[in-house]
């Protein structure tokens, strides 16, 4: 195969690499000048809405679409015009797309028939790959009597079996119900680093992709918003899409009213007069004295006691009362009515012995400290 | 219990009431003909013609007389059986997965022939294919004086040409039905483009070539306006030899003892392909059939 | 166009109510209207002006008074045989709508009476069925107070007497419409060798003009003429000589364009060049195609004629009546043999032709050219050594 002549400049720990991909259909743009490096080995996942581009973006580095402009390398070679069968990519498919008029055996063995391996081969690496989702034994098994997670592991093996470079997995968790998809989350995480594949998994499940990923990249029409390790995204959302869309936020708007761009901190003033200190989370940012910014505080970040509050320095603190109480098993979650809005906050339940000391309607005060505050500038 | 079972028998009495106009319907125009058939095949000829009770096997002691008109139908429905699959899969093929937009409108075009009558259609053809049609544009092209109607070529054209659609609608319905996920499954494992027919659209679409093949080789073993119009009367098939039997000669025993013999050789024919069908392809529809 | 339309269009053709050309153009079949139109010479539909004939009207006939005609008559006959402004008149005259059902042969109408429930009022049969059909009683004797404007003594008592059943008895159960011959035609432009005899059409058939020419699908005139090639009688059912005709139709059949009885478009396009013919046919192509030529056999062959007959248990028998009684009428005779050109047996309908058709040796050939043609015999039709001859023949 002849390698482009900038290859050796590539970094070729990159298995996949997509260098500003865009991808039209007609007059929709599906993926917006993307550029993205997918390490060797990890467990990368395209997180976003439905119609954001993850899929398609998934279905260009499978070869199903061509881009309409841009780069894709795979093991540091371009794949431009290279035909799906001609990629060493695997795919795992939403709806497992099994051959019905095949046995599971046979429908695993289906890539090895396709670069003529022996028919011993290809038995016993099909009795492997079974062995390895655990459905040793279903070898004679049509596919339709399996339930549904057993035909997840079908597809499974039937795409790693032929050791793929790359496995690429679209929502295959989709169809499944919760407790057997947090099961399955656990097996894939746990094959992944069994196999030490790189695997790009496509998923709209934000809890799937924290549970799972090395890396995540969050998506939106098309555009790719941030990317980073689940921690980093939770901890520094860019904006309040990610803010959002990554677990749950209590966002208060407001303008800058002080900036220390080298110490990444900003004060941001709300329409009340309350003036809240945090960290701009987004270190490429150059912001400027009354632009508009949010601040977002997670749920757990809000702490909520009796009484009136007492500004303290460090904290912001605000009264409000109790609207709603939710109890959620390990958690209970407040709807917290405040002079700056509706506010949202988790307390979980340390032991049995726990009391709840703060009822529906009571007057309360909420606090938080300053380094609670994310200022998203975008 | 009493009552339910008061219930039981008014349903039966429903389904029976229900079922009852079709079934005199098949009683009246299928299995009482089936039987007069029989019964005049094993008679003689009155001598201005019709039936005269008898009993003998003479009828079919005549039949090998007219192995050529059994032969030439045969082949000629396999022939265009054939023919027609290797032309319907790839417009059915198109239709389903590629044509897109223009989807309803193409399939609307290959129903418009069926909008004129069968006879017009394939009298059309007798102008197209006489000498003032194609062979003299053929001529005018430079190739020579070339005979077309009434030859086999012509009746075979004929056959395809009418009994194309029936052909593209079963294949276009199991085309359409195919999961096109599998086909990018497929690909996605390595095999190309024909890897890919063979393996999984060829036999995922295998219960529409057999009813496909089943509609058009039956009617085409008892054709006889084709090879009437466009084979002149020398293209001459079992169909051509009944209605001459039963309409010229009025040798009812001897045509009804041919009937006979042509509906064994076509239940014995869908018989064989069924079988050899439903072996071949493990699809689960065959079955049904 | 619209389905519906197309059927009726399609139905009037069928029925002999429309020509060919004439419903190709109408329903717009595309390139086989476009390479008629090109490349035919017009067919015969049109009916030429007749000296002292012209349309018949009221005051030529006139329905019986005071009976009802009814709404419908069924008239099965054959194909491009009657003038359709002939019906049309008639219907204008009566109210009676005419459906006209053209069959391809004597043996057909016979099977279909045979299987009975036909619902057929009229029949045009020829002259060798009314043995057949007056012992099967599938006829009913003409009732002549019904028919005012029949007068038989004008018309040939040979040919008159076809239609007496049982033969001899005066009991008629038809009149004749027409007669004629069956011989070949032959297009000049394409024949060059002399063609006069059926030892020429079956001889030339397999050597100079193979593949070009057209035998009836009919194993009465086919078989007929074949005897005749080897000099037997038209109407031998000798097991021998039989045999001998099958052997010559089955060495001929390879070398044929095709075996129909429809044989006026293969001659119009040219696909073929000679065909066995009848006289009307004959006369039709003559008349558009000045050369295509029609010969008599000079060593045989078959003389006929076809008649107006009422079908037993007929459910119209008035209207039966009242168009027999028109088309007795020597007016509409002649005027109805502007389109079909087949001669006339009535002396008086002859006399109101114009003197072009009169003098058309087609029409009214020499009568030393009829000397050795024969009437086919009742027995021809329920023959079975025949019957099976030909099925034989086909299927080979």
């Amino acid at each position: 195969m002849p390698s482009p002549p900038d290859s050796t400049s590539r970094d070729v720990s990159a298995d996949v690499e997509l260098i500003d991909v865009t991808k039209r259909f007609g007059s929709v743009t599906a993926v917006d000048h993307v550029a993205l490096q997918i390490e060797r080995g990890s467990f990368y996942s395209l997180l976003g809405p439905s119609g954001c581009g993850k899929t398609t973006t998934l279905r260009m580095i499978a070869g199903f679409e061509q881009p309409t402009s841009g780069e894709i390398l795979i093991a540091g070679v371009p794949v431009a015009g290279v035909p799906p069968y001609r990629r060493n990519v695997n795919t795992v498919f939403q709806h497992y797309a099994l051959f019905p008029h095949m046995d599971v055996a046979r429908n695993v063995g289906y890539g090895l028939r396709q670069v003529g391996v022996t028919r011993d081969e290809e038995q016993r690496r099909v009795g492997e790959a079974l062995d390895l989702v655990r459905l040793s034994g279903y070898d004679r098994r049509r596919t339709w009597e399996l339930s549904g997670g057993q035909q997840q592991r079908v597809a499974l093996a039937r795409a790693l079996v032929n050791r793929p470079t790359v496995l690429l997995l679209d929502e295959p968790l989709g169809a499944l119900d919760l407790k057997l998809r947090k099961e399955m989350q656990l097996e894939l995480k746990g094959l992944q680093q069994e196999l030490g594949i790189t695997f790009v998994y496509v998923t709209h499940d934000q809890d799937e992709a924290l549970t799972m990923s090395d890396v995540i990249v969050v998506m939106r029409d098309g555009r790719v918003q941030q990317q980073g390790s689940p921690e980093a995204l939770y901890e520094r959302p860019v904006n309040r899409f990610v803010a959002g869309f990554i677990g749950q936020s209590n966002t208060i708007a407001g303008r800058l009213s002080g900036l220390d761009l080298d110490g990444g901190m900003a004060s941001v003033e709300t329409p009340t007069g309350l003036v809240l200190n945090g960290r701009i989370t987004d270190h490429g940012a150059r912001p400027s004295i009354g632009d508009e910014a949010i601040v977002a505080i997670r749920p757990e970040r809000l702490e909520i006691a009796p009484g009136t509050p007492s500004p303290t320095a460090g904290w912001t603190s605000v009264a409000g009362r109790i609207h709603q109480e939710t109890y959620l098993g390990d958690q209970t979650e407040y709807r917290l009515a405040t002079d700056l809005g509706q506010l949202v906050a988790r307390r979980a339940h340390h032991g049995h012995a726990e009391t709840t000391t703060v009822r529906s309607g009571e007057s309360i005060s909420v606090r938080w400290p300053d380094d609670a505050n994310l200022v998203l500038v975008a | 219990m009493v009552r339910s079972g008061a219930r039981r028998w008014r349903s039966r009495i429903a389904t029976a009431l229900l079922l009852l106009p079709a079934a005199t319907w098949y009683a009246l125009l299928l299995l009482v003909p089936l039987v007069i058939l029989v019964v005049f095949s094993f008679g003689g000829r009155a001598p201005e013609g019709g039936y005269l009770p008898d009993f003998t096997f003479a009828n079919y002691l005549e039949l090998p007389t007219r192995a050529t008109a059994f032969v030439n139908a045969l082949w000629m429905a396999l022939g265009g059986t054939v023919l027609c699959l290797l032309v319907g899969f790839p417009l059915a093929y198109y239709l389903a997965t590629r044509a897109g937009s223009q989807r309803t409108l193409l399939l609307v075009l290959v129903v418009v022939p069926f909008w004129t009558s069968f006879l017009i259609r394939t009298y059309a053809w007798l102008t197209i294919l006489g000498n003032n049609g194609i062979p003299s544009l053929l001529e005018d092209l430079g190739f020579g004086h070339i005979v077309l109607l009434n030859t086999p070529f012509a009746v075979l054209l004929g056959i395809v040409y009418n009994y194309l659609p029936l052909m593209v609608f079963p294949l276009y319905v199991s085309l359409e039905r195919l999961d096109k996920r599998l086909l990018e499954a497929s690909k996605d494992l390595g095999a190309g483009r024909w890897a890919t027919f063979r393996q999984v659209t060829l036999p995922l679409s295998s219960a529409g070539v057999l009813s496909g093949v089943i509609l058009v080789f039956i009617p085409i073993m008892g054709e006889y306006i084709i090879p009437a119009l466009l084979g002149g009367g020398k293209v001459f098939f079992i169909g051509n030899a009944l209605v001459d039997l039963f309409l010229q000669s009025r040798n009812w025993p001897f045509g009804s003892a041919a009937a006979i013999v042509l509906i064994l050789v076509i239940l014995t024919a869908v018989t064989i392909y069924l079988r050899v069908g439903s072996r071949g392809s493990g699809s689960r529809e065959v079955s049904l059939l | 166009m619209e389905p519906v339309h197309f059927q009726k269009l399609y139905d009037d053709f069928r029925l002999g109510r429309i020509d060919r050309r004439t419903f190709l153009k109408a329903s717009g079949l595309g390139l086989a209207a476009a390479v008629i139109a090109a490349c035919t010479p017009g067919s015969s539909a049109k009916p030429t002006e007749a000296a002292g004939g012209g349309e018949p009207t009221a005051a030529d006939w006139s329905p019986p008074s005071g009976v009802d005609l009814g709404k419908t008559l069924y008239i099965t006959t054959w194909p491009n045989y009657h003038n359709p402004r002939t019906i049309e008149i008639f219907t204008e005259l009566t109210g009676v709508a005419v459906e006209l059902n053209p069959l391809g042969s004597n043996e057909e109408m016979l099977a279909k009476l045979l299987i009975g429930g036909t619902g057929w009022d009229v029949l045009v049969p020829t002259n060798y069925t009314f043995e057949t059909y007056g012992s099967k009683g599938l006829l009913e004797p003409l009732n002549m107070s019904m028919l005012p404007h029949l007068d038989t003594s004008r018309y040939d008592q040979k040919l008159l007497a076809n239609a007496e059943y049982p033969a001899g008895s005066k009991t008629l159960f038809g009149f004749n419409k027409d007669w004629g011959t069956t011989g070949f035609t032959y297009n000049k432009k394409h024949v060059t060798k002399p063609m006069a005899t059926w030892k020429d059409f079956f001889d030339l058939a397999q050597t100079d003009y193979s593949g070009k020419v057209v035998i009836h699908d009919y194993q009465l005139t086919s078989i007929g003429n074949a005897l005749v090639y080897h000099g037997y009688s038209f109407n031998s059912v000798d097991e021998a000589e039989l045999a001998k005709a099958e052997e010559l139709l089955l060495a001929v059949k390879p070398h044929l364009f095709a075996i129909t009885s429809d044989y006026q478009p293969p001659m119009r396009a040219e696909d073929a060049w000679v065909a066995m013919t009848w006289t009307n046919d004959g006369a039709q192509l003559h008349a558009d195609i000045p050369d295509i030529e029609y010969v008599i056999g000079s060593d045989g062959g078959e003389i006929w004629s076809d008649f107006y007959a009422v079908v037993a248990g007929t459910a119209h028998r008035e209207a039966a009546y009242a168009f027999l009684d028109f088309m007795a009428v020597p007016k509409v005779q002649a005027f109805d043999a502007t389109f079909h050109k087949a001669p006339l047996v009535d002396s008086a309908g002859i006399a109101l032709q114009s003197e072009e058709v009169r003098s058309n040796k087609i029409t009214y050939p020499d009568a030393s050219s009829l000397t050795k043609l024969e009437f086919g015999t009742a027995e021809l039709l329920t023959n079975q050594a025949r019957a099976d001859l030909w099925a034989r023949f086909k299927s080979a």
